[in-house]
C-alpha cells in the first residue's frame, strides 16, 4: 500500500537538473513498478506505464511502442538500507547487469513533488528500448524472495493466438477430451459435454491477455477470465496456456464471440485496440441429449405411437359425442314431430261420431246421394287426419276445411266463407297439416253452433308482403281469451304453435286472438313464409 | 211407453226418432229438446217413462238435466259420441248408454230392457246413485251397481273379493260368503274396476289385492287368498301382479 502511494506521489517530480540527454524528457516521470520511474522522450505518444495483472503483483508492465529511449531512475525512502538493495536488467532476456549493489555515491536527494518528503535518488541508465524489452528486477538481501519485476516492453505486444479448441466430455469412469477442434466455428454440446477449454499459444506474456466471451444475439459479455491453466496441453516442450469454460455459461444455441486482449490501461483509440485483439466466433448448438439411431428410431416410434393413441382417443370421443350429441338434437325433433303428431291427430272424437250419427241420419231418410256425399267427405277427412304428412298445400287444407265445415253444416245449419288473395298460389304454397282445423273446430263449438243458421265463418288466406297470414272469423257469443280453458282446440293450437316454433326455427308463428261478444277472430301469421 | 228425447243436434234427434219409430214400435214419443232447460221442461211437462239423454250437449251435459229435475221417475237411455268422464260413472251405476252412430240391435236390446224394467217395477235408484258418483273424482269411487235378474245391488268395492269369469256371466264373490251373478262378461268389470286397484290375475279372474294373503310359489304362479282361495296367475300377467303386488 505504501508503495503503491509511493509510486503516485512520484508521478510528478521534477528533477532539478534538466537533462535534454538523447531527447529524453526528464520533467515528466512515470511510476515504472516498485521503487522505480521513468522519463521517456519528449515526444513519445502512448506510454502506458505501470500496468499491473492478477497474480502477477510484484511485476510492472510498461508498454512503450513508440518510445525510442529511457531512463530508468531507482528512488528510495529516508528510512531504507540502500546498501542491502541489488539489481538486474535484462533487455531481451539477456542479462547487462547482476545482482549489483546500488552505488551511493550517485545517490541524490529529490523531493516527490510538493511534498515535504525528501527521497533519495539515483539513475540505473539510459537505454534505446524501440524494438527491445528491458526487464529490471530489484530486491532487498534482507528479502530476497521479494522481488520487485518491471518489464519494459519496446516491442508491438503480439496477438494472441487460439491454438486449437478441446472439449471436456464424461466417460462411464471419468472424463475423457476430444482436442483435435481446430478451426472449428461449429460446436455442439451434448448432455455428456461437460467444458469448453480455450489453447492458447505460448508466450512470455501470457498473463497480459485476458479472455472474455460475448453473447452475439444480446451483445452482453457472458464470461471474463483473466487467470490461464498450464499442464495438460503441451506444444514442443512447453505448457500452452488454456482456460475452461463450463458448458452452462452458454445458455442457448447461437453466436458466441471469444475475445483475447491484452489487460492494459489502454488510452488509445478502439480502432487501434483491434490490432492487439483476437477475436473468434462459435456456433454453439446446445443438444439435450445425444441419441444413437436405434435408440432415436424408437423413442420416434414411441412418441409416434402415444400421439397417434392419443389423438384416436381424442377421434373417439369426439365422435362419440358428436354422435350423442346429433342424437339428442334429433330425439329433439322427433320428439317435436311426435308430438305434433299426437296433436295433430286429436281431431275431435265427438265431432267425428257425431258426423257418422249425420250420415246415417240421412240415410235412414233415404238421402242416399247425399249419405254417399258426405260418406265421402267423411273419409276423405279421416284420411287427411290419418295421414302423417307433414305439410300439405294450401288447397288441400281449404279442401279439407270445406270438408270438415260442411260435416259442421250438417249438424248445425250456419254459413261459412273461404276467401284468399289473388295473388297467392294455393297449390304451391304448403303448410303445416290440419293447422287450421282446430280453430276452425273452435269456431264452430264456442262460436256458432248455438245460433244455428244465423251464424257464419269466415276463413281468410292472406299474402302480407312475405307472411302468411291465416284468419278464422266467426260471428258466435265469444270468449274470454285469458281463460286457458275454452276448448281443447284452442289449448292444442298454443302447444302446436310452440311445438311447430320448435321444428321451424327460421320462420314464427304468432297466433293472435280477438274474442268480443260479437265474435271471435284468430290470426295466424307464419313470418317470412312466402 | 211414453219418451223423450235429448240431443243438441237437430240431425241426431231425427235419426233417432227415424230409428224408434222403424224398430220400437211401442215408444211413442212426446217430444224432443236441444238444450237444458228444454229438456226439464218436456219432461216435467210429458212425464216421460222413458229419456233419451244425449251426455254431451254443447257447452253442457245431459246430467245437468237429471240434477234440475226434483223427481227422476223415468228410466234413461244416454247416448253419447264420446265420452270418457260421463261414461264411466253411468257403467258403475249399472245404466245403458248407446253410442253414436247407433247400432239398431243395441238400440232395440236397450228399450226392451227398460219394458221389462217397468214391468217389474224395480224402484230406480240408479240415477241417484248416477249423481253421487258424479260429484267425486272418479278414482274415489267406492260402490258399483250390480244389475241382477229381478234387482239392482249396491255393493261396496271392499266387499268384493273376486270375480270369475263363466263366459258372458260374471261371480261376484264378496266378503260375506255371498256369490252374485252377473250378466255382463268379466273384460267388462275389469276394465271397469282397474283404475281401482283390481289385479287380472288369470283370463277368468279378477282379484281384489286387499283380500290377497301370499304369493305361492310352488305352481308357477298361485294367490292365496285370505278366505283360503287360490287363484291362478297366468304367465303373461305374473309381472303386472307381481308388480302391483309389491306396491301395495
Amino acid at each position: 500500500m505504501k508503495r503503491i502511494i509511493f509510486t503516485f506521489l512520484s508521478f510528478f517530480i521534477a528533477l532539478s537538473t534538466v537533462n535534454a540527454q538523447k531527447g529524453i524528457n526528464f520533467s515528466h516521470m512515470y511510476a515504472a513498478g516498485g521503487k522505480l520511474l521513468m522519463c521517456v522522450d519528449s515526444s513519445a505518444k502512448n506510454v502506458h506505464y505501470n500496468n499491473i495483472f492478477p497474480n502477477q503483483p510484484n511485476t510492472s508492465f510498461n508498454y512503450l511502442p513508440d518510445v525510442h529511449n529511457l531512463s530508468i531512475q531507482i528512488n528510495f525512502r529516508n528510512n531504507i538500507n540502500i546498501q542491502h538493495y541489488r539489481y538486474t536488467i535484462l533487455v531481451d532476456n539477456k542479462p547487462i547487469v547482476v545482482n549489483k549493489s546500488i552505488d551511493t555515491a550517485q545517490l541524490k536527494n529529490t523531493n516527490a513533488g510538493g511534498d515535504e518528503e525528501v527521497f533519495r535518488s539515483t539513475t540505473l541508465g539510459i537505454f534505446r528500448i524501440q524494438g527491445k524489452i528491458i526487464t529490471t528486477l530489484v530486491y532487498s538481501t534482507e528479502n530476497p524472495l521479494d522481488i520487485d519485476k518491471s518489464v519494459f516492453y519496446g516491442k508491438p505486444i503480439p496477438r494472441a493466438k487460439i491454438k486449437f479448441f478441446s472439449k471436456l466430455f464424461a466417460l462411464d469412469h471419468g472424463f475423457g477430451s476430444l482436442t483435435d477442434l481446430k478451426e472449428r466455428t461449429n460446436f455442439s454440446f451434448a448432455k455428456k459435454d461437460k467444458e469448453l477449454t480455450i489453447i492458447k499459444d505460448k508466450s512470455d506474456l501470457d498473463y497480459l491477455y485476458y479472455t472474455s466471451i460475448k453473447d452475439k444475439q444480446t451483445n452482453k459479455i457472458i464470461f471474463k477470465s483473466t487467470a490461464w491453466e498450464y499442464g495438460h496441453f503441451v506444444d514442443g516442450n512447453a505448457y500452452l496456456p488454456h482456460i475452461s469454460i463450463d458448458k452452462n455459461i452458454f445458455k442457448k444455441s447461437g453466436d458466441y464471440e471469444i475475445i483475447i486482449q491484452p489487460l492494459i490501461r489502454w488510452n488509445i483509440s478502439s480502432k487501434e485496440k483491434e490490432k492487439y485483439t483476437t477475436r473468434h466466433t462459435l456456433s454453439i448448438t446446445l443438444e439435450e441429449r445425444s441419441y444413437t439411431k436405434k435408440e432415436l428410431l424408437i423413442y420416434t416410434l414411441i412418441v409416434a405411437c402415444s400421439l397417434g393413441l392419443v389423438f384416436l382417443i381424442f377421434l373417439y370421443f369426439t365422435k362419440k359425442r358428436n354422435k350423442q350429441k346429433l342424437a339428442e338434437k334429433e330425439q329433439q325433433k322427433n320428439t317435436a314431430k311426435l308430438q305434433l303428431n299426437s296433436v295433430r291427430s286429436q281431431l275431435n272424437p265427438h265431432f267425428l261420431f257425431n258426423a257418422l250419427s249425420g250420415i246415417q241420419n240421412l240415410m235412414n231418410k233415404n238421402e242416399i246421394d247425399n249419405a254417399n256425399k258426405y260418406l265421402s267427405k267423411f273419409a276423405r277427412l279421416t284420411r287427411n287426419v290419418l295421414d302423417d304428412k307433414e305439410l300439405i298445400s294450401l288447397s288441400q287444407e281449404k279442401t279439407l276445411l270445406d270438408d270438415y265445415l260442411q260435416m259442421e253444416q250438417l249438424r248445425f245449419g250456419f254459413k261459412y266463407e273461404i276467401n284468399r288473395s289473388e295473388n297467392l298460389d294455393l297449390a304451391n304454397i304448403e303448410i303445416p297439416s290440419m293447422l287450421l282445423q282446430p280453430f276452425v273446430e273452435n269456431a264452430v263449438k264456442h262460436g256458432i253452433s248455438q245460433k244455428a243458421t244465423d251464424g257464419k265463418i269466415m276463413i281468410a288466406f292472406i299474402k302480407q308482403a312475405n307472411d302468411l297470414v291465416l284468419t278464422v272469423t266467426d260471428n258466435g257469443n265469444g270468449f274470454d281469451t285469458e281463460k286457458k280453458n275454452t276448448g281443447l282446440g284452442l289449448l292444442l293450437s298454443d302447444s302446436r304453435i310452440q311445438l311447430l316454433n320448435n321444428i321451424y326455427k327460421e320462420n314464427r308463428f304468432t297466433l293472435a286472438i280477438q274474442s268480443t261478444t260479437n265474435g271471435t277472430k284468430i290470426c295466424l301469421t307464419l313470418t317470412d313464409w312466402l | 211407453m211414453k219418451a223423450v228425447l235429448i240431443d243438441d243436434e237437430i240431425s241426431n234427434l231425427e235419426n233417432l226418432r227415424t230409428l224408434l219409430e222403424k224398430h220400437c214400435p211401442q215408444v211413442t214419443i212426446m217430444a224432443t229438446a236441444q238444450n237444458v232447460s228444454d229438456a226439464v221442461g218436456a219432461i216435467e211437462k210429458h212425464q216421460p217413462h222413458l229419456v233419451f239423454l244425449d251426455i254431451q250437449m254443447g257447452e253442457q251435459t245431459g246430467f245437468e238435466v237429471l240434477k234440475l229435475l226434483p223427481k227422476r221417475n223415468f228410466e234413461v237411455i244416454f247416448v253419447t259420441a264420446y265420452d270418457h268422464y260421463g261414461i264411466q260413472a253411468v257403467k258403475f251405476a249399472a245404466l245403458d248408454y248407446l253410442l253414436k252412430p247407433i247400432d239398431i240391435e243395441e238400440l232395440i236390446t236397450a228399450v226392451n230392457k227398460v219394458e221389462y224394467k217397468l214391468t217389474t217395477q224395480i224402484q230406480n235408484l240408479q240415477l241417484d246413485f248416477l249423481l253421487q258418483q258424479l260429484k267425486k273424482p272418479e278414482k274415489d269411487v267406492s260402490t258399483i251397481a250390480l244389475p241382477m235378474q229381478n234387482e239392482i245391488r249396491y255393493i261396496p268395492l271392499v266387499e268384493i273379493i273376486r270375480c270369475e269369469a263363466d263366459n258372458s256371466y260374471t261371480y261376484f264373490f264378496l266378503a260375506n260368503s255371498e256369490k252374485i251373478v252377473v250378466s255382463k262378461s268379466l273384460k267388462e268389470y275389469a276394465d271397469l274396476l282397474r283404475p281401482n286397484g283390481f289385479l287380472r290375475t288369470h283370463q277368468s279372474h279378477l282379484v281384489n289385492p286387499k283380500y290377497v294373503k301370499s304369493w305361492l310359489k310352488e305352481d308357477g304362479g298361485i294367490l292365496l287368498l285370505t278366505s283360503g282361495q287360490k287363484i291362478p296367475v297366468s304367465k303373461a300377467n305374473k309381472e303386472t301382479v307381481k308388480q302391483a303386488l309389491q306396491r301395495i
